[in-house]
């Protein structure tokens, strides 16, 4: 479509990658999906070769990288919310982590500049599935009518209110978390790239009619390119320290 | 600090280059309108032969897929291969890091917490061990000064003693050595009176003999003469101690 004389090309088409293999099969193998097989193989790297190296009194390299990512799951995720009960999630939050980084990271690589969870299936998968870790959690730990109880009259709350809470909490608990959870991590990665290929496009433009405008928004892109790898870690971080959220509360209602 | 401003700004200038080179795959993804469209019609062709050739039942769905080219795919609806294929990563992923991945990590920042602590545990043993050894070295220090203090005033009562001693031995030495000089001095006298008086007989009677002749016997003489001598020395004693007294 073209906007001010600027060729775009149509929104869906930055997201819907054409089919690799398995065309028209279930099995359907594209750049999203190769990000992810890619993101788990690096993780796993990463993971496999920080536990093979050598015992050394000051981690470098991958064991550092390593080591600092389980360091700050632990100390800035399960302890700030979770509390020591939480260690025992330490594996799936770690994996979820370093998972949703990787995919998010890859929208800044040079020659793949596409973050996989821009695409809706990741994001809510993983949050389907966190809302159904929480709910048992939240079931094994207080009983199902504990549960029930804590989760829709909150205490401390005026009976009074409880018309307006109960069925708040029932909506907010139980159906919009999931989808919360997975809308803002897919929201944020969908218009850091909305943001990444406008001013691509922008910049080469100009650059076909005059050579110095084409600067700023080179510029700009640069910028966004940095500020998408905050943003990148940030959602990694926001989604992994919420799912702890949700599991702690389901722990530990009196919190 | 121009060192780590020059890394910076070529670290920027890499970026920079990436992008410029790497941006276009940014926007490549999928398909154009155009280029579906096209695709499509050559579909047709190869299996048709020409648009001409379709039949009714085979131009709606080159109308149906002229049209899916057009149409937009929602893009917050979840592709099925890409869940079950990133649902499969994921759970891939997660089996790997509870089984091995995960563990491994954590046992060797255990060990290595486990060392640091032993580490300073050990440190704090030195510690104690070198102070206590210290405090040994220092309490040994003392009471050799109060051995030596002790055995510098043995030192000193035996040297007093000694002193005293001597100081004593050397007193009686010393009157031991007076009376028998006073001794010695004394007999000296009485030799040398005894020598006198025979001399002074001798002397005397020969000048007796001379002035008389010889009618004087030698022997009452010697007794005349003793006789006088003993009366000078008498008189000479008494009229000493007569002094002295």
């Amino acid at each position: 479509m073209r906007i001010l004389a600027l060729e775009f090309p149509p929104v869906s088409h930055l997201f819907d990658w054409p089919t690799i293999w398995f065309d028209g099969t279930p099995l359907a193998v594209n750049k999203t999906v190769l990000i992810y097989l890619a993101a788990t193989a690096a993780t796993m790297v990463l993971f496999g070769l920080a536990g093979r190296t050598r015992e050394s009194l000051v981690p470098v390299g991958v064991q550092h990288v390593a080591e600092s990512g389980v360091n700050f799951i632990e100390n800035s995720v399960v302890m700030q919310t979770i509390g020591p009960d939480g260690k025992r999630f330490m594996p799936f939050l770690t994996s979820m982590f370093f998972f949703i980084l990787f995919s998010n990271i890859t929208e800044v690589i040079p020659f793949i500049q596409f973050p996989a969870n821009s695409r809706m299936a990741i994001p809510i998968t993983l949050a389907l599935l966190v809302w159904v870790i929480y709910n048992v959690v939240g079931v094994k730990s207080q009983g199902v009518f504990g549960y029930l109880k804590n989760s829709l009259f909150p205490p401390g709350v005026p009976k009074v209110l409880y018309v307006i809470v109960t069925p708040i909490e029932l909506v907010s608990t139980f159906v919009v978390r999931p989808f919360s959870l997975a809308i803002r991590l897919w929201a944020n990665m969908v218009a850091g790239h909305l943001l990444l290929v406008t001013f691509a496009i922008l910049t080469a433009t100009l650059w076909d009619f005059f050579y110095v405008p084409a600067a700023l928004p080179f510029l700009m892109l640069i910028a966004m390119t940095a500020f998408e790898i905050l943003v990148s870690v940030l959602q990694a971080f926001i989604f992994t320290i919420l799912t702890a959220v949700y599991i702690g509360g389901s722990m530990h209602p009196e919190h | 600090m121009a060192r780590t401003t020059l890394r910076l700004l070529a670290a920027l200038g890499v970026a920079a280059a990436a992008l410029a080179v790497a941006a276009g795959p940014a926007w490549a993804a999928g398909e154009t309108i155009g280029g579906c469209v096209i695709e499509q019609v050559h579909y047709v062709e190869a299996e048709y032969g020409s648009l001409d050739a379709l039949d009714k039942k085979a131009l709606e769905k080159f109308e149906d897929d002229l049209e899916g080219c057009v149409e937009a795919p929602s893009p917050i609806l979840p592709e099925l291969d890409e869940i079950i294929w990133g649902g499969l990563a994921f759970v891939i992923l997660f089996a790997f890091m509870w089984w091995k991945g995960f563990p491994a990590v954590k046992r060797a920042m255990d060990a290595r917490s486990e060392k640091i602590r032993a580490d300073l545990d050990a440190a704090d043993t030195a510690k104690a061990d070198a102070m206590r050894t210290k405090s040994e070295y220092e309490a040994q220090l003392a009471d050799a000064k109060t051995a030596a203090a002790a055995i510098i005033d043995e030192a000193r009562v035996q040297a007093d003693q000694l002193r005293q001693d001597l100081q004593a031995r050397a007193e009686t030495d010393i009157a031991e050595q007076r009376s028998r000089a006073a001794a010695d001095i004394e007999s000296s006298r009485r030799q040398a009176i005894d020598d006198l008086r025979g001399e002074v007989a001798a002397i005397a009677v020969g000048a007796a003999e001379r002035v008389v002749g010889a009618s004087l016997d030698a022997d009452v003489h010697r007794s005349l003469i003793d006789g006088y001598i003993d009366d000078v020395a008498g008189a000479g004693t008494n009229g000493t101690n007569g002094n002295g007294g």
